[in-house]
């Protein structure tokens, strides 16, 4: 009977569970036969038992031991990131940056044009090159510069409604490059590879909002070799470079700063989301929008108590993520969403709902550890995923989440806090630092095709 | 969307009714794979059309949907998919050419014919396909009782979490005491208050003062509280309809509360929670700081003086922190983009920049245009309401109490010599031994809805009409008049019908929502 219980708490319980369910009466008494095997090979295996009881009897004690320190740990916990503790790292000291001045009509005249471009969800771009005018890391000495930065406001070309057309940000990066490479001989020293570009539009340098016109333009072969600070992170896509920069989408720190409410609210809602699930204008049918994963959160969990979610969006939205456990972040048109930055910095586990995802500063901040991450197709089972996460894994995100380090790096706040998301940019450029030798090239030397990409890139600007 | 649950229903009514025509089926379509389709497809096409004749509904779905439960768990979620693909032919050959490929589809990841749009291919892992993708139900999509077990147990142990890392250390009792009477409204404020008080992590002793005595009604509402101790005490006399004489009575009212609370020696934190107030629950976590006295800010609601008020004070209500930066453009988009702020009035303590007691703010109706009662505004006579102090129920005993000397004893304050109505803030001898909750009165932890019917209106008993109505009047030809005049003899019929007010225990209302036919007996009854 005690090498039955200790098989019994060996086997993995899930394949135990299913075998049970699924066929009635024959598997378990496959699992009988197998123990009242064992137990005839009894007297061989009392070793092992003894083996068992040990292994088993140390992992209870580091169990209890690790309760115990739970229960002393404070409210919240350090963020260990995968390469080390490197949240918290100052970059002052690390590295240079030369912030190349470019004439206004590549920056300031698109503010002037259209001062929507500071509040919207791209809005990183104006705002990091605001902190790097006053930062320490610039320097005006080009010379001693390891990156360099070139402030153009790609999208920043808006709509009526507020969403930014991609048209002409190829045309307006060539025309900047150029610019760059004939006023500056830096860019030509190493076709731009320690040069890095602030691109958080939906596709990143592909520069178009729609999945299948970006993926056929691919990233602007002019930034084959510059490093790209972007929103899109999505592993095998052709808008992922590699070494790029992920950085979360912009959200406005005081609307969020000021409405928190007091920590001792209960949270009382399950899981929280508002937005669409089916976009009708562009996706009447259904199944391109979300790749049909909201679709499927919709038909699946629409009639489930548990689950607050609703396209219409409340004035209350910020308070009540502040009162949820779960907050959806299911993909859109793009796989990222504000509402990741907006669920940790109102301390709702983020549930990610997009195959592939790379998250923010994904080599700084252990997300697994943070959020729930589930594939698109176990959405129908989002009930059972999330009720099955045990109350202690639960509490341990929540503290993770609690850190004021984790919030911090998730904001472009203003005036700029250390550890916070233009920080975290810093760190990632001077974690790249030094630059391989290889990457200077000799004089003469041309890696860039200046004609390479669709015709009407070419079109001066 | 109908189309698949139906599916799903006629599949367990006909996994019930016929099992050995399936496993047939079941036989031919595994063997459909091998032979040459062409000709097995005509043959399943008889076979179909002969056994929907029998059974009466298609057989195609049901029959494609069975084989997919029995091969992957993941194929077994039905499948929307999008009239992408179909072809113009219709009947039952394309229907389960369909959904052969689509089972075929799912089959093998990669294959380009349920899903129209460019596949990424990359050099290895898991690629994500662009294009139409299918929406996943799974076959029942409906909450699952074990599971919503689960996750309640989740909610409750990390409020427990919250409570005990965020909740206030202390936890006395509050002692809250009400006073209530029979009217229109008493079900609007009395069920916000009694819920409001059931959710308080600590011991709450509810002491309701009722006036006109105990009823039947009040003690139904009183019934649904999950309090630790419920008083319902009666206050024989009847509840007047001026406002003047209604807060004189309450403030009486509220003096017998605190003096059972006396009688009986109750500890806590005594919090005179008036019906007609929203109270958040950091009220009640701010209230256990209070030493003797204590003083919160109320803010009043329902009222027309909302945007601006000489005689009170503004209080912000949302304090967005704008800092001042020197970038000229940033600093003017943040300020559009600066939250719109609202100026509630507010009663209650005022501090100077240091956090003392200097003074209180008082608000002052203006006259309403058209208000009926116009005794408003001398009843406001620059008092604050009851709700605004916070005690110590050792402040009221008296013996045993400790009272520090500042505080007045209960025969000096409760039961005042010349008459007047008891003053709560005449419990402390000066103000500057009143403690400011809610950071310096700047937080409003309580909210005054002053919202009434009017003084005559009538409500069913519990509002539940336990008989039909007797009488029904269209709304535009109610008698009430517009002023409340007391009228001696009825009013003249109405064009509909005549109409009965019935004065009683269970007194009615004839609403004029619902028409029906009047009948001749009904004119008997008017008196």
């Amino acid at each position: 009977m005690v090498v039955g219980f200790l098989l019994l708490l060996l086997m993995p319980s899930s394949r135990s569970a299913t075998s049970i369910s699924v066929v009635d009466g024959n598997v378990v008494v496959g699992e009988m036969g197998e123990m009242l095997q064992l137990r005839k090979r009894g007297r061989r295996r009392r070793g092992h038992v003894s083996l068992l009881t040990c292994v088993v009897g140390f992992l209870f004690l580091c169990q209890v031991s690790r309760l115990a320190a739970a229960a002393v740990l404070h409210r919240h916990q350090r963020i260990s990131g995968s390469a080390g503790d490197v949240l918290e790292d100052n970059p002052v000291g690390r590295l240079k940056v030369f912030v190349y001045e470019l004439p206004s009509k590549y920056n300031k005249d698109w503010l002037e044009k259209d001062p929507r471009c500071l509040t919207h969800m791209f809005a990183a771009e104006e705002f990091v090159h605001d902190f790097l005018l006053t930062s320490p890391v610039r320097t005006h000495n080009p010379k001693e510069a390891d990156w360099f930065y070139t402030p153009v406001y790609t999208t920043c070309d808006l709509m009526p409604n507020g969403l930014p057309l991609p048209f002409k940000s190829p045309r307006i990066m060539r025309s900047v490059i150029s610019y760059i490479s004939t006023h500056w001989p830096y860019w030509n020293r190493t076709e731009g590879a320690d040069h890095f570009f602030v691109v958080p539009h939906d596709f990143g340098a592909c520069f178009h909002y729609q999945e299948e016109k970006a993926i056929e333009r691919g990233v602007l072969p002019l930034l084959k070799h510059a490093t790209l600070v972007q929103t899109f992170g999505q592993n095998h896509h052709v808008c992922l470079k590699e070494g790029s920069i992920v950085v979360p989408p912009y959200a406005p720190p005081e609307k969020m700063q000021s409405r928190f409410i007091p920590p001792s609210t209960p949270r009382s809602i399950f899981v929280y989301f508002r937005g669409l699930f089916y976009d009708v204008g562009n996706d009447p049918e259904g199944g391109y929008y979300a790749r049909g994963a909201r679709a499927a959160v919709w038909e699946n969990f629409k009639d489930n108590p548990l689950f607050d979610i609703s396209t219409q969006h409340p004035s209350t939205y910020y308070e009540d993520m502040q009162r949820a456990i779960y907050c959806l972040c299911p993909l859109g048109w793009a796989p990222w969403s504000p509402r990741l930055v907006e669920g940790v910095i109102f301390g709702c586990i983020p549930v990610i709902i997009a195959d592939d995802i790379v998250l923010p500063f994904a080599d700084a901040i252990p997300w697994e550890k943070i959020g729930v991450f589930v594939a698109e197709k176990d959405v129908p089972n989002l009930d059972k995923i999330l009720s099955s996460i045990s109350p202690e894994q639960v509490l341990e995100k929540q503290r993770l989440l609690a850190n004021p380090a984790m919030k911090q790096a998730m904001l472009f706040s203003q005036p700029a806090l250390p550890g916070d998301a233009f920080h975290q940019i810093l760190n990632g450029l001077a974690r790249k630092l030094p630059h391989d030798p290889h990457i200077y090239l000799e004089p003469g030397q041309m890696v860039l095709n200046w004609t390479e990409g669709p015709v009407g890139d070419l079109k001066p600007w | 969307m109908k189309k698949v649950t139906g599916s799903s229903h006629r599949l367990a009514r006909m996994r019930s009714k016929n099992r050995s025509g399936f496993n047939s089926e079941q036989a031919s379509e595994t063997s459909s794979r091998l032979m040459p389709v062409s000709h097995f497809r005509v043959f399943i096409q008889c076979m179909f059309c002969i056994g929907t004749l029998i059974l009466g509904f298609r057989l195609t779905t049901e029959s494609s949907f069975l084989k997919a439960s029995f091969q992957n768990p993941e194929a077994s979620f039905t499948r929307i998919s999008a009239r992408t693909d179909s072809s113009a032919s219709t009947g039952t050959e394309s229907q389960f050419d369909l959904q052969l490929r689509r089972e075929f589809a799912n089959g093998s990841k990669g294959s380009r014919l349920a899903y129209n749009g460019t596949i990424v291919h990359s050099s290895g892992g898991v690629r994500v396909d662009v294009g139409r993708h299918a929406i996943l139900i799974r076959p029942w999509p409906h909450p699952d009782p074990f599971e919503v077990l689960h996750a309640h147990h989740l909610i409750k142990r990390v409020q427990l979490e919250q409570q005990q890392l965020y909740g206030s250390k202390e936890s006395k009792p509050i002692i809250a005491i009400t006073t209530t009477f029979v009217r229109t409204f008493q079900a609007v404020h009395l069920t916000g208050l009694l819920h409001t008080l059931s959710v308080i992590p600590v011991p709450v002793t509810w002491i309701v003062m009722e006036a006109g005595g105990v009823t039947n009604e009040t003690a139904h509402f009183l019934s649904l509280a999950h309090v630790h101790r419920l008083l319902h005490l009666g206050f024989d006399i009847p509840m007047p309809a001026g406002l003047n004489e209604r807060s004189k009575l309450e403030a009486q009212m509220r003096v017998e509360g605190l003096r059972y609370v006396q009688k009986e020696k109750l500890e806590g934190v005594v919090v005179f929670a008036d019906e007609g107030n929203i109270h958040s629950l950091e009220f009640f976590t701010e209230a256990q700081k209070v030493e003797w006295v204590g003083a919160v800010s109320v803010g009043l609601l329902g009222f027309a003086g909302f945007e601006e008020s000489p005689q009170s004070g503004i209080v912000h209500v949302h304090d967005g922190r704008v800092e001042a930066r020197g970038n000229h453009i940033l600093l003017a988009a943040r300020q559009a983009a600066a939250a719109p702020r609202f100026e509630p009035q507010v009663q209650g303590p005022a501090c100077d920049s240091n956090g003392n007691l200097i003074g209180w703010h008082i608000f002052d109706p203006l006259p309403l245009e058209g208000e009926v009662h116009k005794g408003m505004r001398a009843a406001q006579n620059r008092r604050l309401e009851w709700a605004n102090f916070v005690l110590n129920a050792r402040a009221v005993w008296k013996t045993e109490g400790n009272q520090p000397e500042w505080i007045r004893s209960w025969d000096e304050w409760a039961n005042p010599e010349d008459g007047s109505t008891p003053d709560i803030k005449a419990i402390v001898r000066s103000d500057q031994w009143v403690k400011v909750l809610g950071n310096c009165g700047r937080k409003v932890l309580l909210w005054w809805l002053r919202a009434e019917a009017r003084a005559d209106s009538k409500h069913p008993n519990k509002w539940i009409l336990d008989e039909s109505l007797e009488i029904i009047v269209p709304a535009k030809s109610t008698p009430w008049p517009r002023r409340p005049v007391r009228r001696a003899a009825p009013p003249p019929p109405a064009p509909a019908g005549g109409t009965g007010m019935k004065h009683g225990a269970g007194s009615r209302v004839s609403s004029g929502k619902v028409r029906r036919p009047k009948r001749k007996q009904d004119q008997t009854n008017v008196s």
